[in-house]
């Protein structure tokens, strides 16, 4: 018989609970002694040779046995005298909820009874009792309303999911046109600069049609950054370098970008060089991102970077006095384009991808980010990577103070 | 009759493109007043009376499309939007807002040619 298995409902041969079985011939007694052995056994298939014939059950059985004079009556007989020999047979194809509803269809005194599951060929497989096939069948239940809810929930997410990529797509456009067409009406001016003859406009201008490509190639390699992050496809080479090297040479870079304005930027920390086993690429990239976000955020004061080593973990902070980030602001500063949030309400200029691409880069290079702010005063960054055995390669401490 | 140049007021939160916009127009013989936030920009059109305002619609604090609704209870100057958004959001914020059209930023010579249209249809 062939029965296509329905995948919510399994098909009862796979859920055959006992195949224990008695032939016919054998006698009440036996049986009857049989039952008062083992009091999980609620009933017997009765079967001659391979076939199935009928069933007993442990309360007909013993119902028949103990009514007056039952047991003299039939104890030396074959059990076969008083076996259920039409019993509800199902194929062991059939599925559980065909065979539930066949179960319990029977009328009322034999409702309760195990149903025996066959083969085609009518040889016997097993008993399944009512009871079992009932708590199967709500755990079905149970199981398809929980995945149901599984399934709508992953919905739900991947609609949200959606709704960040377009959102993002609507954002990527904004934030790389913005800058081109910046660069396009810079350019227009030196034209028109070209046209007057107002030679010494030319060199301004030409400044901000370079400063304009500068800030346009930060974004698209940060864009192309987060995108190989999000496709895993950024890798850590590690290598010994020397991470003081590395923030002097980004220190130098922030002075730059912070112009005419006052801002100091110093060095604090107890080393001349120290030599670590890490990537000086992502190192790079994070002081570069941290210290560029500093520079234009504060427009007075003091950018200060530090690196501490305790024993087992390298710190590195970037501190500022610049304008500092509201309180309600902070949870969303990790989170890509967040700056902007949606393109019609941005609150500052920039994408929100660096801190984004810093968080990245600090988890795989097995540590974290973490920042203090208050509004107004400034905030500090803190980039903590554990140290192995084998990062800390060598050390010299500065001999003249703790500053530089 | 009105002779004198036109006045047109640039809304918009990047002094870099204020700055080229209103020597790109003044050029053009226009009158070209610029403001680098959405506060205070709707006093400015109404005592301005502008006969055209370029609508950035990304800005900090208020958005531009809000922004476009405020400025038409203030001031009767016809609004189009400056952006570099997608043009056809922009094509959809037109349809769905009080304002003339859009121009798209970069567009140098859309922005010329758009404006001297715009302001032609302003005349009438």
């Amino acid at each position: 018989m062939q029965q296509a298995v329905h995948e919510g409902s399994p098909a009862v041969g796979s859920l055959v609970a006992s195949d224990i079985c008695v032939h016919p011939s054998t006698s009440v007694r036996t049986v009857v002694e049989k039952f008062f052995e083992s009091p999980q056994i609620e009933a017997f298939g009765v079967v001659e040779g391979r076939e199935a014939v009928g069933l007993l059950t442990r309360q007909k059985l013993l119902f028949s046995v103990f009514r007056r004079y039952g047991f003299e009556l039939y104890g030396r007989k074959p059990v076969i005298m008083i076996t259920d020999t039409e019993p509800l047979y199902i194929y062991e194809r059939e599925r559980l909820d065909v065979a539930i509803n066949k179960a319990l269809a029977r009328p009322s005194q034999d409702v309760y009874d195990e149903i025996v599951i066959i083969d085609e060929d009518g040889f016997y497989k097993g008993l399944l009792p009512v009871r079992q096939m009932i708590i199967q069948q709500s755990n079905l239940l149970a199981n398809s309303i929980v995945q149901r809810e599984m399934a709508h929930e992953r919905a739900k997410e991947l609609e949200k999911i959606n709704h960040v990529k377009s959102q993002f797509i609507a954002n990527v456009t904004h934030e790389l046109r913005s800058p081109v067409n910046a660069i396009i009406g810079r350019a227009e001016l030196m034209k028109i600069s070209c046209e007057k003859g107002y030679i010494d406009q030319l060199r301004d201008r030409l400044n901000l049609v370079m400063s304009g490509a500068a800030h346009l190639r930060a974004i698209i390699t940060n864009i192309l950054d987060l995108s190989k992050i999000e496709a895993g496809k950024m890798e850590i080479i590690y290598e010994e370098f020397d991470i003081m090297g590395t923030i002097r040479e980004v220190t130098e870079t922030t002075r730059v970008l912070l112009g005419a304005k006052p801002v100091d930027v110093s060095i604090e920390s107890g080393f001349r060089t120290l030599t670590v086993m890490s990537d000086p690429i992502k190192i790079k990239q994070i002081l570069t991102n941290l210290t560029s976000n500093a520079a234009k955020f504060t427009d007075r004061g003091r950018i200060t970077l530090g690196l501490l080593a305790s024993h087992d973990e390298l710190t590195i902070t970037v501190k500022d006095t610049g304008i500092g980030i509201k309180k309600e602001d902070m949870d969303r500063l990790f989170i890509a384009f967040s700056q902007v949030g949606d393109v019609t309400t941005k609150r500052h200029e920039g994408t929100g991808l660096g801190l984004t691409i810093t968080k990245s880069l600090a988890h795989m290079l097995g540590g974290g980010i973490a920042m203090d702010s208050e509004f107004g005063r400034g905030t500090t960054f803190e980039v903590t990577m554990p140290i192995t055995h084998n990062t800390l390669i060598s050390q010299e401490d500065d001999d003249n103070g703790h500053r530089r | 009759m009105d002779t004198g140049a036109k006045r047109i007021l640039v809304i918009d939160d990047d002094n870099n493109h204020l700055i080229a916009v209103k020597e790109i127009l003044e050029i053009e013989g226009h009158d070209v007043y610029t403001h680098n936030k959405p506060f205070g920009s709707t006093s400015l059109a109404k005592t301005l009376e502008p006969d055209l305002i370029l609508l950035d619609v990304n800005m900090p604090g208020l958005s531009g499309d809000a922004l476009s609704k405020l400025l038409c209870s203030h001031s009767k100057a016809p609004i189009v939007f400056y952006s570099s958004n997608d043009e056809d959001s922009l094509r959809q914020m037109v349809r769905s807002h009080n304002v003339r059209g859009y121009i798209c930023k970069g567009d140098l010579y859309g922005l010329r040619e758009k404006v001297a249209h715009y302001l032609t249809l302003s005349q009438d």
